[in-house]
């Protein structure tokens, strides 16, 4: 399965610039490791230092948050949409 | 000026406003929290719709880096020192002087928090830190007040509303804010103006028709808008099931109790020094004990004097904002020598 995954403006330092990328993965668990192993460095925007997922992170397929669905376990289909939506602060 | 009601006439020929509609818009109360750059935006918007009453809170004073997406403020506001909550009041007062405008310059803690929230319709966001965002979250769900949650960073930006027991909150998004320094601030990654006022206009859209009563008309789920790319996705946030906030009711941030602090603000360099008092500073007096050795700017909201290579933004209410330094240490030392705590 291809999936499309979204990488919004603040985690773009991260992927060289990328706003959107093909990962072959069957479920968001597998989308988050290959993109990791791709871009090393967006760990950080993902995960805690402890190596826990960040709660402030979420991420979607299509257009449900995946705690909607089966969280990480989430199956993703052949061109489906995973997005992530970082914490967002400023004003 | 006369009322006229030509003044609105643009608007009132839109679909479902009607004169109607511009009386319930006249009749509502909106607070809008923070007047940086989305608040700016946001509360232009709101007193030229004719919203009778809007509140402006902000805790801080106009820099030259607000001014590249800051409409409501000039370069003499950068030299006047006047804060940010009374400089927008004054001018959005001159744009229609039909509408009450309250200006009110304080920081929001979880000791004012429900008295500065308090008494209106709607709560529009447009603050710059997580910390207040819980804060209005809690006293929002606690009122059952809608609130319209907006930020940006970048290209890009949020907004969801919140609509107490009807919809997830801000709790449900995100359970607990984001630790410190985990997150871009407009300081370190940038926002770029267009940005900012497609959001604002996303959140006073909703925010007015949840005045004119229009809820089935209201978006649902989260909106993030990229303006770079010009991409506007909405996508659907769960209702957390045992959510602490707008659940259980437990307000967690409005229970905090309140207590001396410094944060730094936004990424950049200055800190604000916060100290509980229980009398207002007098100003008058500081200014005069400070003025023997220095020169001292002085406003009816705050001074403004250098002191070892710093400057220090003292307010009314006891804050300080020191510019010039990251370093706490360097900060309370130079708030305890010529303020005094």
């Amino acid at each position: 399965m291809v999936a499309i995954v979204r990488i919004p403006a603040p985690l773009r330092k991260y992927t060289g610039g990328q706003r959107q990328l093909s990962v072959e993965a069957s479920t968001v668990a597998g989308v988050i490791e290959s993109l990791i192993a791709a871009f090393p460095e967006l760990r950080a925007g993902l995960y805690r230092p402890d190596g826990a997922l960040r709660d402030d992170a979420r991420l979607f397929v299509g257009s449900d948050d995946i705690r909607l669905r089966q969280g990480l376990d989430t199956p993703v289909l052949d061109g489906e949409t995973v997005s992530i939506v970082p914490p967002v602060a400023g004003a | 000026m006369r009322p006229d009601s030509s003044r609105y006439s643009r608007q009132m020929i839109l679909p479902g406003f009607g004169a109607e509609g511009q009386e319930r818009l006249r009749q509502g109360r909106v607070a809008v929290v923070g007047c940086g750059a989305l608040g700016t935006v946001s509360a232009a918007l709101l007193v030229r719709a004719g919203v009778g009453y809007v509140r402006l809170i902000d805790r801080d004073f106009v820099e030259l880096s607000n001014l590249q997406r800051q409409a409501l403020y000039t370069e003499a506001d950068v030299e006047s020192g006047m804060p940010k909550a009374a400089i927008a009041a004054e001018r959005l007062r001159a744009a229609n002087s039909e509408v009450t405008i309250q200006g009110i310059v304080a920081d929001l803690t979880a000791s004012n928090a429900e008295e500065l929230l308090g008494g209106v319709d709607v709560l529009v966001d447009a603050i710059d830190n997580f910390e207040a965002r819980f804060l209005i979250n809690d006293v929002a769900t606690k009122t059952g007040t809608p609130w319209v949650y907006g930020a940006v960073i970048s290209t890009y930006g949020l907004t969801m509303n919140i609509l107490p027991g009807e919809g997830p909150c801000l709790r449900c998004l995100l359970p607990n804010p984001p630790v410190p320094g985990s997150v871009d601030t407009c300081a370190t990654a940038g926002v770029f103006g267009p940005v900012v006022e497609c959001i604002s206009a996303l959140q006073v859209a909703e925010t007015v028709k949840l005045l004119l009563g229009r809820k089935d008309e209201l978006r649902a789920g989260l909106a993030q808008f990229d303006v770079w790319d010009g991409d506007l996705r909405v996508v659907t946030v769960p209702r957390v099931p045992d959510c602490p906030a707008c659940v259980r009711h437990d307000y967690e941030y409005l229970r905090a109790v309140a207590t001396a602090g410094t944060v730094s603000l936004c990424g950049r360099e200055a800190l604000q020094i916060t100290v509980p008092r229980t009398q207002p500073l007098d100003l008058g007096d500081l200014a005069t004990r400070l003025e023997a050795s220095r020169p001292v700017r002085r406003t009816p909201f705050m001074l403004r004097f250098e002191a070892e290579g710093h400057e220090l933004n003292v307010f009314a209410d006891g804050r300080a904002i020191v510019k010039g330094t990251a370093d706490e240490t360097v900060g309370r030392m130079l708030y305890a020598k010529y303020v005094g705590i």
